[in-house]
């Protein structure tokens, strides 16, 4: 049978879903070293002196290698002379926060952190550009000589495609503006891993590690350890999730084999998720300044496009993405001309590299908005407009891409289709809720001739004699599905069943030569290369089976040869051969792509790619004008894959990159200070979580494409490109107003709005002497303050992190089974935890964490819920997850605040104790940064200069700006909750408003503990409801409100409590509006214009949390909304 | 190592059946992964924010590299035991494409392993793939955008407490 087209089951599944498949970090080699990277911790600062001999002196250490181990001067090869510049290890100087500066291998990993803070780096820090347009200014620091003529350009493309000048004089309506994408991690669930073997005998090298593309891994790491290519061997091994971040070198792969050969022993580096985020390659930022111009009948004419690249500190990809990201003027549509100047600018930050896309989703944003504007401006249905100026298929466009099929017009057309896009858009219309409909279309590539040799591939099958058929290619299959695939077309080709074909991909001993599964260059490429070497096996074991049986002609079918005459097993065939070795047959080929061209620097139009694949997505949103928060409600993503070889797989493949893709329109954005990465975390990295998304629903709208393998075309980054434009056009359909800078966050859609509605909010600070010495400070921040403490101040304080501090033990962990021995544990100095969920992630990054721990769990007492006297007694050890199980339905509204509260797996830990006293919440604090209050009171606080927008305090900000992140402490309060405080001799019962007394800091006496939490229940009057914007489905809230009140029969409010989270450094009370709502029938309206007045009053927000205090005031409308409901 | 008793600062735990002795400052995920071999938990993130650790401690699914040995309350099941239980679940994921590099997939099975002992209780919901979403929201995946996660959990379910497939 075939299996082309067919949904097959991934070939691996059962060893994926029991969890016994391999990724690196699950190896067993009992020998093996463990491995850590000292990175650099200045943007930009000379090495004026590097010690390494304590840290090689520590026991337990068993290499330490600096750039002194490497050749003097090499450099990562990459795209080659004159853009390869980054070396293996820092040389002198550090370019980004991050840069490898040195890397140790030792026999466990706390000693190899022990080591890396025993090296002894002396830094002379300079200054240096962080964002493109800094590095443009006259007189900005070169980060390196350059071949262009201007500072910092490390590559300059400027070029006329097509007529511009008849584009210029035809366009009748012209749209103009600045389009920002911004630098996205790829955030594989696998971190990059490598497990290296250096044999010294040979002076090879093994390596196991997290790639797509192992024949780039042995090209750079043999050229930087000075051995052929051939002794850098890669192994397979499971890889989870690439996405472009595993397609080329990164640092982890020649350091682990560095270590490795200088150690003697197996190494094992594996990055940290800091590491990840923090010091990976992410995708570029592209800053897109675009003019486009149409005619009065809707065809576009002219695409002009000034762009700027921000490459990082070293050349990795950039050239190459920026390359293909301008191409996206020339490809889809059919203009007249396109001019485009793009500029790749070095800035001091880490390195962008290859991701998903690759380019084209940048420039997209900007190509896909324009279009909208025009439609909008010539009063056309936008997805109208695009069917106007789909380019004809068998043609050649601007960009010079010689496409072969497009069905992008059959795309449009079941985005229309599947949203009933004209029903609902009049339907929209008339009801003016404020949802909208977007559209936006992409094309991509199937493999670009990027590199020598790209244009082939190798692939060989085996023959076994027991009947077995195994596809061997040195392409690595990091969740793509395309072993599954290239399964599937040597099971058809030969006539064998699915599940008697193996794969071995990537290893270097045992694959041929094959450059990898990047570029979306996966089916095309081994797809074509497998598929010529299962046909010419199949013809060789015809020519066998026809001797044999003395048949004419012979048919492959069931693991059998069949002729006229009889059948024969494929197996028995094997031995008939005399090219069959050890009972295999295997035959090995070489597949060459002709009639596409490799680019090159000195040509402007290039046929890239064999065929183009083409998708529109469309996407129905709402916008929650009180908040902010855009919803995708659904989603419809249509592809042109030509053929879906498994269709299975195309349509996770466009899931996947449409969910990616969302992520980075609403919420994913890599956060700088300093040019070092603020969001080093998931937790602070707004990736959707499952909640967030809609129903995705992919199309594929079926076809065939002769110059494909089989009819296929590419998938995997196409999917990636249009959702950017797709969200930002339909806000823009819902409620008017154009965001053109992702992600879409809450905090641009509530500003934009507020302008247009023409909202200001005044606060009036000059009014208020107790704010003058705050607002004084803050004036001072940017005028030198931030400087001189960051700089200087921070060498005075507690040492978070610095070099020379000893990492904290591992804390002893009690859980008594008393009350008394547990605070009798606390009286000796013991902290306090709960589940301690938060506590042991905290104090990594306690400058002197607590040696003992006790934990409230084992105490019988604290873990129950007790009804009685019309209180809830809730003790402090009661899980988050048993609260919400166990609150009665008129407290419906405390049991969705804690449903919000991180995820379920937290809520069956932590403990309502833990939550209430947990760590403050501001992502400096939390990950890592030296501030005030972690470092002491010469160190700043890096929100107030730093991006304060989502976590911060608008009201009451002092001198730290962090806020209390328990949403119980909000909740509760609203709830009239106290807390009952325990010590060894003792107790005492306070409200719960006194409980704080600083952000995340709690009012405790010495040796204090909170043993439990009363909750008055509420009687039949008392309503009650809480809403909470937040990131993402468990992010600690943005802001949060709570709002409870005696509500009479005839709807006249008495005891109202409005309590607002996260907006100040405790939770913080409405007070003024709570009583001016005593003995009132309240609208709406009303208490918004109530809260509204309170808030400017009382608020001094930060340069960019001002937009907080219209969010917390719309969650309050929705709360009055709840209340007054029912 | 189990027939022992306990050392000082050693925990007893109960793992996928067996007695195991374990030192208490510890987290479960290394005590999983490094001592006793169970890999199929993973540790992506090391701060109880992504869900790739998960395992069943007394049921309830509980973020290993974020859980002290000491503060473990209850028998603790991992993948490796679950799996057999959770065929259903394995087929289904891998007929709806619901992995794709698989490195989540663990965590994503033992979760939906928890959410299938409940399944006529979850089935009863008004909206269960609002609620399957909601419930594997601390189980990050990169790779599906989970749409065929949920599309195979609430076919499980559904199928388990013997109601229609939702579509």
């Amino acid at each position: 049978m075939s299996y082309i087209g067919a949904r097959v089951r991934p070939i691996d599944w059962e060893s994926r879903t029991r969890g016994e498949i391999r990724f690196t970090a699950d190896l067993s080699s009992p020998d093996h070293l463990h491995a850590a990277v000292l990175r650099s911790p200045h943007a930009y600062a000379e090495i004026r002196s590097l010690d390494v001999s304590r840290a090689e002196r520590l026991p337990g250490v068993r290499a330490v290698i600096t750039h002194a181990d490497f050749p003097a001067g090499i450099t990562y090869v990459h795209r080659g002379a004159p853009l390869s510049d980054r070396p293996p290890l820092a040389d002198g100087v550090v370019r980004h926060v991050g840069q490898e500066v040195a890397a140790v291998a030792a026999d466990t990993p706390e000693i190899a952190r022990a080591a890396l803070r025993a090296i002894r780096v002396r830094y002379r820090v300079r200054p240096a550009a962080l964002t493109p347009r800094e590095a443009l200014r006259p007189g900005a620091t070169r980060l390196h000589e350059r071949v262009t003529d201007e500072a910092n350009v490390a590559v300059l493309l400027r070029t006329d495609w097509g007529d511009v000048a008849a584009g210029e004089a035809a366009g009748e309506v012209v749209v103009e503006g600045d389009y920002v994408y911004p630098s996205v991690s790829h955030a594989c669930m696998e971190p990059n891993t490598t497990l290296a073997a250096w044999n010294e005998a040979e002076q090879k090298v093994e390596l196991w590690t997290s790639t797509q593309a192992p024949w780039f891994i042995a090209k750079e790491v043999s050229h930087l350890l000075g051995i052929p290519h051939d002794h850098v061997i890669c192994r397979e091994v499971a890889v989870g999730g690439g996405f472009g971040a595993k397609s080329k070198a990164s640092e982890h792969e020649v350091l682990a084999a560095a270590l490795s050969r200088k150690a003697g022993r197996p190494v094992l580096l594996a990055l940290s998720r800091e590491e990840e985020f923090g010091a990976n390659k992410p995708r570029h930022r592209f800053e897109t300044h675009l003019r486009t111009s149409a005619d009065a009948d809707g065809t576009i004419r002219l695409f002009d496009a000034d762009i700027l690249v921000d490459n990082g500190s070293y050349n990795h990809m950039g050239s190459s993405v920026m390359r293909v990201g301008v191409i996206t003027l020339g490809s889809m549509y059919r203009p007249d001309g396109a001019r485009f100047a793009s500029r790749l600018v070095d800035t001091a930050t880490q390195p962008g590299g290859q991701f998903r896309g690759y380019g084209t989703p940048q420039v997209s944003l900007a190509v896909e908005s324009q279009v909208d504007d025009l439609a909008h401006r010539l009063g056309l249905d936008p997805l109208e407009m695009r069917l106007r100026n789909v380019g004809p298929e068998h043609a050649t466009t601007l960009c010079g891409y010689a496409v072969t099929t497009s069905r992008l017009a059959d795309c449009l057309v079941a985005v229309r289709d599947g949203l009933d896009w004209d029903a609902r858009r009049a339907e929209h219309r008339t009801l003016r809720a404020d949802r909208g409909l977007g559209v936006a279309a992409g094309m991509h590539g199937s493999g670009a001739y990027a590199y020598e040799q790209a244009n082939r591939s190798d692939a060989a099958i085996d023959l076994f004699d027991d009947g077995r058929v195994r596809v061997r290619h040195g392409s690595a299959d990091a969740g793509t599905g395309q072993n599954t695939i290239l399964a599937q077309i040597a099971a058809s080709e030969l006539g064998v069943d699915l599940a008697d074909v193996e794969v071995l991909s990537m290893d270097s001993e045992r694959t041929p030569f094959e450059l990898g599964a990047w570029s979306s260059r996966g089916t095309h490429m081994t797809g074509s290369s497998v598929g010529l070497a299962a046909r010419e096996l199949a013809d060789q074991v015809r020519s066998l089976a026809a001797a044999k049986l003395g048949a004419v002609s012979v048919t492959l079918r069931d693991g059998k040869a069949v002729g006229e005459t009889g059948e024969v097993d494929l197996g028995d065939l094997v031995g008939l051969s005399d090219e069959a070795r050890d009972g295999c047959l295997s035959h090995e080929v070489s597949y060459v792509l002709e009639g596409t061209e490799m680019i090159s620097p000195d040509k402007d139009r290039f046929n890239l790619s064999p065929t183009y694949a083409y998708a529109a997505h469309g996407a129905l949103v709402e916008v929650d004008r009180r908040t902010g928060k855009v919803s995708v409600l659904d989603y419809v993503a249509a592809h042109d894959v030509g053929r879906a070889l498994n269709p299975t797989a195309v349509e996770g493949q466009v899931a996947g990159g449409a969910a990616m893709g969302l992520g980075a329109a609403l919420g994913e954005e890599l956060v700088r200070e300093g040019g070092r990465i603020v969001n080093t975390s998931y937790l602070h990295y707004a990736l959707p979580r499952s909640a967030d998304l809609p129903s995705i629903r992919p199309v594929i709208v079926n076809g065939e494409d002769a110059d494909g393998p089989y009819g296929a075309k590419s998938v995997g980054e196409m999917s990636i490109i249009p959702p950017g434009a797709a969200v930002a056009n339909a806000v823009y359909d819902a409620v008017g107003v154009r965001i053109t800078e992702l992600p879409i966050t809450p905090d641009k859609v509530v500003t934009a709005l507020a302008e247009q509605e023409g909202r200001v909010r005044r606060h009036h600070v000059w009014r208020r002497p107790g704010r003058w010495w705050v607002a004084g400070i803050r004036m001072l921040y940017p005028l030198g303050l931030h400087h001189v403490l960051h700089r200087w101040g921070t060498r005075w304080g507690r040492g978070v992190g610095a070099p020379g501090s000893v990492p904290a033990a591992p804390p002893r962990i009690l859980r008594p089974d008393t009350a008394a021995a547990l605070t009798a544990a606390v009286a000796d100095g013991a902290q306090a935890v709960g589940g301690g969920t938060d506590a042991l992630v905290e104090r990594e990054r306690q400058p002197r964490p607590a040696p003992v721990l006790v934990s409230t769990i084992g105490v019988p007492s604290m873990r129950r819920i007790v009804a009685e006297e019309g209180r809830l007694r809730i003790g402090a050890a009661v899980t988050l997850a048993e609260l919400e199980e166990s609150l009665p339905p008129e407290l419906a509204y405390v049991a969705a605040a804690v449903r919000s509260i991180a995820s379920p797996q937290i809520r069956n830990s932590a403990t309502v104790g833990g939550n209430l006293a947990q760590e403050k919440r501001c992502w400096f604090f939390r990950n890592g940064f030296p501030c005030y209050k972690r470092n002491g009171a010469t160190s700043p606080c890096y929100a107030v200069e730093g991006d304060h927008r989502f976590q911060h305090a608008a009201i009451d900000g002092h001198r730290c700006q962090a806020v209390t992140p328990s949403d119980l402490g909000t909740v509760l309060q609203a709830a009239d909750a106290e807390v009952v405080l325990l010590r060894a001799v003792g107790s005492r019962r306070i409200p719960l408003a006194e409980l704080y007394d600083g952000p995340g800091e709690l009012a405790l006496a010495a040796g204090e503990i909170i043993a439990e939490v009363v909750v008055p229940l509420p009687g039949p009057g008392r309503r009650g409801s809480f809403h909470k914007l937040a990131l993402y489905q468990g992010d600690f809230a943005t802001a949060s409100a709570a709002v409870t009140a005696e509500v009479a029969p005839d709807g006249t409010w008495s005891d109202v409590r409005i309590i607002l989270g996260a907006m100040a450094p405790t939770p913080w009370r409405a007070s003024a509006t709570a009583r001016a709502l005593d003995g009132t029938q309240p609208t709406t309206d009303g208490v918004r214009r109530l809260l509204d007045r309170e808030l400017d009053r009382h608020a001094h927000p930060l340069a960019n949390n001002g937009w907080k205090l219209d969010a917390v005031a719309g969650l309050v409308e929705h709360a009055v909304d709840d209340l007054l409901e029912r | 190592m189990s027939d022992r008793a306990p050392r000082a600062h050693e925990v007893e735990l109960i793992v996928n059946g067996r007695r195991v002795l374990a030192p208490a400052s510890r987290t479960l995920a290394s005590v999983l992964r490094d001592d006793l071999d169970l890999t199929a938990a993973k540790v992506a993130c090391g701060r109880g924010e992504c869900g790739a650790c998960t395992v069943l401690v007394d049921g309830r699914p509980t973020m290993s590299c974020v859980t002290a040995v000491a503060l473990v309350r209850g028998p603790v099941e991992t993948l490796e035991a679950l799996a057999e239980e959770v065929t259903d679940l394995r087929e289904e994921f891998a007929d709806a494409g619901a992995f794709q590099c698989g490195f989540c997939t663990p965590g994503q099975l033992v979760h939906a392993a928890a959410l299938a002992r409940r399944a006529d209780e979850l089935v009863a919901e008004d909206d269960l793939p609002g609620v399957v979403r909601d419930r594997l929201s601390g189980n990050i995946c990169r790779c599906t955008g989970y749409q065929a996660i949920t599309g195979a959990v609430c076919a499980v379910l559904a199928r388990r407490a013997g109601a229609e497939v939702p579509s």
